[in-house]
């Protein structure tokens, strides 16, 4: 390494890219380039930052493979960190084994967290959880700890298993005070706020109340039939009926489910379920088509019984039937519970499953955009949605030191 | 050329507080390594540091028997051992390319770490006075026994080789085991050279191969005269 390179290197590893900068800026060989690409990265023109890592990737020669391999994983970082999903996995995964066939296993470590945060980013819960239990943590710094437990947090919450989010976001906690990154601090602390905001609402007996993640999870395992309006499925402690594709059922059991022990009327289930105002004869007769559909769908979990003025649910297993809503029921609810499931969908997946058109769905999705409530990745019929990211996106950057000597 | 595998004689090192070894040099008692913001001195016999000078030291240190020069930025800093201060600045020929630093008869030798050049210059006024091609990068460079020898260090691959000082041309090349790169060199004066270790924070020392027919340990020299 030459002289004025180890001086900007020791600038920005003490915090100081202007310094690092003043010293590379002028120069164009690999590590100034690659320096000037973290040190801009760092000031946040992730654009600049990105091209000059690129170009330093190619400069470096054919034998400075671990430093190529370090740039091209620190590109990785700045496009995950601004959102550019679409980025070759396959790229990042080369220069993963390069690192760890060299012996770099920090930062072979670090370029899987950056798949994994992609994976979850993106809805692939399955395959964030395998990829991740392939990790160790113990060995590595302060910062990848803390973004590793960050990442188990994230998973734990999607999977309603609170217990192992908190003690992952402890974990991540005490390695953020050992990382002394105040940016990594206010992460775990914003990753650790969600636990402790409303995460749905209750509706039982006609009346309401707001349930933390844990209640749901506690909810969720109890003797209660739930019919969860968060991700549109009826279920109790042993069995699943998904209804997310049966916006009509959904209704219904929902309708139903607010009533329970008593009963909802014909005309009552057809305005919730059809929208139409008046029930005429053709309504009552889909109508019972429906609940006889909804029968079906339903028959391990409860029976729907005809009453003298409608229906009414009697749960088989469960002691009581409760309904599980969004915190604030608000415009494109239907939409959000869709994507509460923490996949990513496509808009005409979407348009499908609440049986609208895709002109609809696209609307609803660019108000919620609009809103902050959804995000999307990839162009074009590519194109997918998701609810925004639960913890495990640290958003600081951790890049890794590009440079070929150390 | 001559080619063979470079016999790492002991290991010194990591030293407290140092990450990183970017130069090396030795004043005939003891090894002083670049460590970034200082320059520290250990004893070869026990390894031991026993000072340090806080001075920038980012790459290159060499020893003229009263001064120490200290590559830092873009500069050749001229530093007094016992009081630590900074005596004379001159520009360093690389504008802060530069890697490696020696003295020898009058003159400074820097490297040009991916310039794979190795520069002669007046140590009073910075100017060049010639410079040599390598086709490697250069990292350490030493003069011992009128030889001129520097080290290498591209990617997994170091060596220390003994180039001809006129022509450049590589006359005989130690190779350091996968991994184990070479950042700075110096002679101790005998047959061995002193070699930073970069990140790994340590200074080996290597067995400088023995001239004419093998004899003794000599054993190591495979000779392959291949000439380029």
């Amino acid at each position: 390494m030459d002289s004025l390179i180890t001086a900007a290197a020791r600038a920005l590893a003490a915090g100081d890219p202007l310094g690092a900068l003043k010293r590379v800026a002028l120069r164009d060989d690999a590590p100034a380039l690659a320096l000037r690409g973290i040190a801009m990265a760092q000031l946040g023109d992730l654009v600049r930052a990105k091209a000059l890592l690129r170009r330093a990737a190619r400069a470096f020669g054919p034998k400075e493979a671990v430093a190529r391999a370090r740039c091209v994983v620190a590109e990785a970082e700045i496009a995950l960190v601004s959102r550019d999903l679409g980025w070759p996995a396959k790229t990042l995964d080369a220069a993963r084994a390069t690192l760890d066939a060299h012996g770099d296993r920090v930062n072979a470590a670090h370029a899987r967290y950056l798949e994994v945060r992609r994976l979850l980013l993106i809805g692939r819960l399955d395959a964030a959880e395998r990829t991740l239990a392939e990790l160790d943590p113990a060995p590595f710094p302060p910062a990848s700890r803390t973004a590793h437990e960050l990442v188990v947090a994230g998973i734990a919450m999607r999977r309603l298993r609170t217990k192992a989010a908190r003690a992952a976001l402890a974990r991540a906690e005490r390695a953020a005070r050992l990382a002394r990154i105040p940016a990594l601090t206010a992460e775990v602390e914003s990753a650790s706020l969600v636990l402790n905001t409303p995460a749905a609402r209750l509706l039982a007996s006609g009346e309401e109340r707001l349930l933390l993640l844990e209640e749901v999870e506690t909810l969720l395992a109890s003797n209660a039939l739930v019919v969860d309006a968060c991700r549109h499925v009826v279920r109790d402690a042993r069995t699943v009926a998904s209804l997310a594709r049966r916006p009509v059922l959904f209704a219904l059991g929902r309708a139903l489910g607010e009533a329970w022990p008593g009963d909802v009327p014909r005309d009552t289930l057809v305005a919730r379920a059809f929208g139409a105002k008046h029930a005429d004869e053709s309504h009552r007769a889909r109508l019972r088509v429906e609940v006889g559909r909804l029968r079906t769908v339903l028959r391990r979990l409860a029976d729907v019984r005809a009453t003298k003025r409608g229906f009414a649910l009697t749960p088989r297993l469960a002691r009581e039937v409760v309904v599980l809503a969004r915190p604030v029921e608000e415009e494109h609810a239907a939409v959000l519970a869709f994507l509460a499931d923490g996949e990513s969908w496509s808009s005409s997946a979407l348009a499908l499953a609440l049986g609208t058109s895709q002109r609809t769905v696209q609307r609803a999705l660019d108000a919620l955009a609009a809103a902050g409530k959804v995000q999307s990745c990839g162009r074009g019929r590519a194109r997918r949605w998701m609810t925004p990211p639960v913890p495990g996106f640290t958003t600081t950057l951790l890049l890794p030191a590009p440079l070929p000597i150390d | 050329m001559s080619r063979s595998t470079a016999e790492i004689v002991r290991e010194y090192g990591p030293f407290p507080a140092v990450d990183q070894v970017h130069g090396v040099t030795y004043d005939g008692q003891h090894v002083w390594i670049a460590a970034g913001d200082t320059l520290n001195a250990f004893d070869p016999a026990s390894g031991k540091t026993l000072r340090a000078i806080d001075v920038a030291a980012h790459a290159g240190t060499a020893f003229d028997g009263q001064h120490l020069f200290q590559l830092a930025e873009d500069r050749i800093q001229k530093i007094d051992p016992k009081t630590g201060r900074v005596l004379a600045t001159i520009p360093a020929p690389g504008g802060g390319g530069d890697s490696g630093l020696t003295w020898a008869e009058g003159t400074l030798w820097v490297g040009q770490y991916r310039d794979r050049t190795i520069h002669q210059v007046d140590p009073h006024t910075g100017a060049i006075l010639r410079t040599i091609e390598s086709n490697r990068f250069v990292t350490g460079v030493t003069w011992i026994d009128g030889e001129l020898w520097h080290g290498t260090w591209e990617g997994d691959e170091s060596e220390v080789r003994r180039v001809d000082p006129r022509t450049g041309e590589v006359l005989e090349r130690l190779e350091m085991p996968p991994g184990v790169g070479v950042s700075g060199l110096e002679s101790d004066g005998g047959d061995q050279f002193f070699c930073g270790g970069g990140g790994s924070g340590k200074v080996r020392t290597v067995r400088r191969p023995r001239r004419g027919p093998a004899t003794g340990s000599g054993a190591e020299i495979s000779v392959d005269s291949t000439s380029k």
